[in-house]
């Protein structure tokens, strides 16, 4: 089993969702983001937020990647800022009857070349965790909002119950630079002190339309 | 680069409609003067550019400034001061805003000065702030949208019974005035910015909306107070002026620019205000953080006098020229229905429309597609605009004709409406009066109403923007209806 991601520019994710689908795929959700990119002009002008959206599926190993080589076709990925797509390994996928059960990741035996690097912060501190692993080698990211709340974060106001915004920023790095940006992160954000947010990293099985 | 381009094909794609109908008119039924033409295609020029511009401030600036002054509100945790902080946030963006001005300038005029335009600006001011404050207690105490809505109109139709109809026109208009161009993505983001912190995430997607609807409530509620206070009915005409075609294009836009650049700064300089305290006393951004501010003000800034140039510089005479030319044929058909397609195509380059479907499509993560809001909304004006032809045309058509109906249907969907459209559905009325239609559409009614015998300037004239305030919230719930009934359908 895997987990696939597409990372694409605004308004082009129920596209590619339906294509995915007259692939084979089941379904997808997609998710609204917003990426950075690097360019001193425009950050000037501040014109360098980029809207973005993210698909994701699961699915059979053999059907993801068959289903993402051919959208990263369709839709140019080896172009740049065309988007990408990246696949994880998935343990179980339940509420979809049709696909087995498989045996826990065969495929990542070799290590990988990439790793995901997803960060959870308070919301704000989502340029920082960009501006902190660019420092450390990486080539942007991307940055979903998002709400929840640690066991010690629940508050209320009036009648109605709260709960903090956040800021999940999805990062791609090789494998050898990822520790150096974990380590970047993890000090410029003191991640480490709590309440502060959360690093996880999984490993990637396979990437399209990552330049180095 | 992207965002420029994707803004700059938005907004260039929904200002080509009206465009063309006015080229297509010109070629046909209703030429203009090649100098108004002339004007007319250089204005809306001005309306792409400066619409581009305001509406990426808008991203920048003015979002991310409601989200955090809803926070700051809230933060207190103490009812006296969320209150206080929302009167006096409120009366500050709404004393500035320059439709208001106008209207009150106007209103002071045709009442021969019995009403001072001062006291209608502060009054309309505070009855605003006020039920902003009330809206955001409400989002506070999870109190149902459609009760509040239901005692305020309900408070409305008792206070507007002994209500003179002109005044009445005047106060619903003065609603549609105050939520204006800067007013409404503000106070969008301010209630987006408070609900979205709530856990329960079908309630804070109802919550995200209503706040602008029972805001612009406040000031029908004022004018009316206002009146029964101080009754005075006898009403001066005042006199409209068709455009004249011997003024050169270029020195017509210079003699308007200095008026855009007061206008637009007036517009801006509250909620820059607000920025600034806000940001000394509790925001405290990083400097990179209120850099973007700054730049985003600067675009909002801009961005709105290019606008306000393009629009009352190239819009307004054409839009009169052309309700005067159709409303001399003996068939008023032609009239009726260029109206009608005038509504539909106005309302796609209304800034505050952008704003609004944005937050839709925002809050309910693309489920509700910008594309099905704008229909909607196009189709309401559009009638709006073409009932509001009809009562020119015909004088026994009073405006309550058409309110009281209209309101109670109104009123009377929200039951049948999921929740979450209610407070779409009458923000939309709100959104949907901005500037386009203060100038453009009621120009083309008062020259109509200036050729029609007995029609009144101002009562028809007036009436027109409470029109296109109601008819987007009928159309929005009747939307609210068909999701529920498609939803049903497909069994989920």
């Amino acid at each position: 089993m895997q987990e696939i991601y597409f990372i694409v520019n605004y308004g082009l994710g129920s596209k590619l969702l339906k294509k995915a689908k007259k692939l084979g795929m089941r379904g997808g959700t997609i998710l609204r983001a917003h990426g950075t990119i690097e360019n001193s002009l425009l950050h000037l002008f501040a014109l360098d937020d980029q809207r973005k959206e993210i698909v994701m599926m699961a699915g059979p190993s053999t059907l993801c990647r068959e289903v993402m080589q051919k959208l990263a076709q369709v839709f140019h990925f080896e172009k740049p800022n065309h988007g990408i797509a990246f696949s994880l390994p998935l343990f179980k996928v339940c509420g979809v009857s049709c696909y087995p059960d498989q045996e826990y990741p065969k495929e990542s035996e070799q290590s990988a070349m990439y790793q995901s690097i997803l960060t959870i912060v308070n919301r704000g501190k989502a340029e920082d965790v960009i501006t902190a692993a660019n420092h450390a080698g990486a080539k942007g990211g991307t940055i979903v909002h998002g709400r929840g709340a640690g066991i010690h974060e629940t508050s209320k106001l009036f009648a109605m119950d709260i709960e903090p915004e956040k800021e999940v920023v999805l990062i791609l790095a090789k494998a050898d630079q990822a520790k150096d940006i974990i380590q970047a992160i993890r000090t410029e954000l003191e991640i480490d002190k709590p309440g502060n947010g959360i690093i996880l990293v999984q490993e990637v099985l396979e990437t399209y339309g990552i330049y180095e | 680069m992207q965002v420029l381009q994707a803004k700059f094909k938005e907004v260039f794609f929904s200002v080509l409609p009206i465009t063309l109908i006015v080229i297509l008119l010109h070629l046909t039924i209703s030429p203009v003067p090649g100098a108004v033409l002339w004007r007319f295609l250089i204005g809306e020029m001005f309306v792409v550019i400066g619409l581009t511009l305001f509406l990426i401030g808008v991203d920048l600036a003015i979002h991310p400034l409601g989200d955090l002054t809803g926070t700051f509100l809230a933060k207190t945790n103490k009812l006296w001061t969320v209150l206080l902080r929302g009167i006096i946030v409120g009366f500050f963006i709404c004393a500035a805003e320059p439709d208001l001005i106008v209207l009150a300038n106007q209103i002071e005029q045709v009442t021969q000065k019995m009403m001072a335009s001062t006291t209608l600006l502060m009054s309309v001011s505070l009855g605003l702030a006020v039920m902003l404050a009330i809206g955001f207690l409400r989002i506070f105490y999870n109190f149902p949208l459609y009760k509040l809505l239901l005692g305020i109109y309900g408070l409305i139709f008792l206070l507007s019974i002994p209500t003179n109809p002109a005044f009445l026109a005047m106060a619903f208009d003065a609603s549609g005035s105050t939520t204006g161009v800067l007013a409404v993505p503000f106070i969008l983001a301010l209630s987006v910015g408070i609900s979205k912190l709530k856990k329960d995430s079908k309630a804070s997607e109802k919550d995200s909306f209503g706040l602008v609807a029972i805001a612009s409530s406040g000031a029908i509620l004022a004018v009316l107070l206002l009146h029964l206070l101080s009754p005075k009915n006898e009403l001066a005409t005042p006199v409209f002026e068709l455009a004249s075609d011997n003024q050169a294009i270029w020195s017509h836009f210079a003699h308007l620019l200095f008026h855009s650049i007061k206008e637009g700064t007036i517009s801006v300089l509250p909620l820059f205000l607000i920025f600034v305290v806000l940001q000394l006393i509790s925001f405290r951004l990083k400097k990179r953080e209120v850099y973007r501010m700054f730049i985003g003000f600067g675009y909002v800034h801009i961005g709105l006098i290019i606008f306000l140039l393009g629009v009352s510089g190239g819009l307004m005479d054409i839009g009169g020229l052309i309700g005067h030319q159709l409303a001399s044929f003996d068939s008023k058909t032609w009239i009726l229905a260029v109206g009608l397609i005038l509504g539909v195509a106005t309302i796609l380059s209304e800034p505050a429309v952008y704003v609004l479907t944005d937050q839709i499509e925002e809050v309910t993560s693309g489920y509700i597609q910008r594309k099905a809001i704008l229909a909607s909304l196009a189709v309401g004006v559009g009638l709006a605009v073409f009932l509001s032809v009809l009562r020119v045309l015909v004088p026994q058509i009073q405006l309550w004709h058409y309110l009281l109906p209209g309101y109670l249907l109104a009123l009377g969907l929200m039951f049948f409406t999921p929740k979450m459209f209610i407070g779409m559905a009458f923000d939309a009325g709100g959104v949907a009066t901005g500037p386009m239609t203060a100038t453009f559409i009621l120009a083309f009614i008062q020259g109509a109403a200036d050729k029609i015998e007995s029609a009144n300037l101002i009562i028809d004239g007036f009436g027109m923007i409470a029109l296109v305030a109601l008819m987007p919230i009928i159309m929005l719930e009747l939307l609210g209806v068909l999701f529920k009934l498609k939803n049903k359908r497909e069994g989920i």
